[in-house]
């Protein structure tokens, strides 16, 4: 890589972005901040965090990400690796506010908000999830949003491991009821319009 | 297989998270957040250089240094004028390393060689 510093980051790829953060180049960070912050946030709510907790906790792990830059390796991408650090950070703080165990304690028959579709009826998956309980929600999100395995779930919820996975199981079971036609038909229509 | 296919489609609608129309004010967030740090760590830096100059300065003074170098002083002017005194000795030195060296030299070598010849002689 040049010494050089170039005027702008936002041709850069993810890895050369963490070259230069991690020679303490806030604004190449800043850029991973840009293109990355989104899908943070969202994968925050998605577990279940208000807006204004899930950009604290975004922010957090971020910062976070910063300061360990040098132990991401792009073995993965960098996207996947601070939803991972983020997911652990949200988690630790239900854990510290004892939300955690009231998570864990929940049981799994419990419903989620009603489900609500947009005007043509299509469902998003925002809205598939409210169907979920939060112990469900905050499952299916960490295995298959912040990429944790069941065991790596377990671990981070404190729960056994069967518990994870029956969350996840029945959270599935949910979503694929209410999103998977939509989501055939939205494919199809996207098929249809290209 | 369904199953699997439902799953990846899951990962895919997770990862495909649209872009939030603060994203821009988030980032510049995060980046102000980071100088802020820095800030404090240069200040605390800082702070800390002078807290230990300040240690410093008062331990040499605490510890009489400027009277141990006075001390310093004095041992080196001794040693100085004690060194002037062997500097005669040294005469000695030169003038044998001079002409007279050689003389001596070569009288040792005379006297090694007849004494070496002497054995030989004996030998035979």
């Amino acid at each position: 890589m040049s010494a050089t510093k170039p005027s702008s980051f936002a041709s850069l790829h993810d890895v050369e972005l963490c070259s230069y953060a991690a020679t303490g180049e806030g604004r190449a960070f800043g850029e991973l901040a840009r293109r990355h912050g989104s899908a943070v946030r969202y994968l925050l709510r998605r577990m279940g965090a208000q807006a204004a907790e899930a950009d604290d906790v975004a922010q957090d792990a971020f910062l976070t990400a910063f300061q360990r830059i040098t132990e991401f390796r792009g073995e993965g991408t960098f996207a996947a690796w601070v939803k991972r650090i983020a997911a652990r950070l949200y988690l630790r703080r239900l854990q510290r506010e004892r939300r955690l165990t009231e998570l864990a304690q929940e049981g799994g028959d419990e419903e989620g908000d009603a489900l609500r579709g947009d005007a043509d009826g299509r469902i998003d998956l925002d809205e598939a999830l409210k169907a979920l309980s939060k112990a469900e929600r905050l499952c299916v999100s960490l295995c298959f949003g912040a990429g944790l395995s069941h065991a790596e779930a377990a671990e981070a919820l404190n729960l056994p491991l069967g518990t994870v996975k029956s969350h996840v199981k029945r959270g599935l079971d949910k979503l694929r009821a209410r999103l998977a036609p939509a989501e055939g038909a939205a494919l199809e229509g996207r098929r249809g319009n290209g | 297989m369904a199953e699997t296919d439902f799953e990846r489609r899951l990962e895919r609608l997770f990862a495909e998270a649209p872009e939030l129309p603060d994203c821009v004010a988030f980032a510049n967030g995060v980046e102000r957040r980071l100088s802020r740090g820095w800030q404090t760590r240069r200040w605390l830096i800082g702070a800390a250089g002078v807290v230990g100059g300040v240690i410093g300065a008062s331990q040499l003074v605490l510890s009489n240094l400027f009277q141990r170098v006075e001390n310093a002083e004095e041992s080196a002017r001794a040693l100085s004028v004690s060194l002037a005194q062997v500097a005669p000795s040294t005469e000695l030195m030169t003038a044998l390393s001079g002409g007279v060296g050689v003389w001596v030299a070569a009288g040792l070598a005379v006297l090694t060689l007849g004494f070496a010849l002497s054995r030989v002689i004996e030998e035979i």
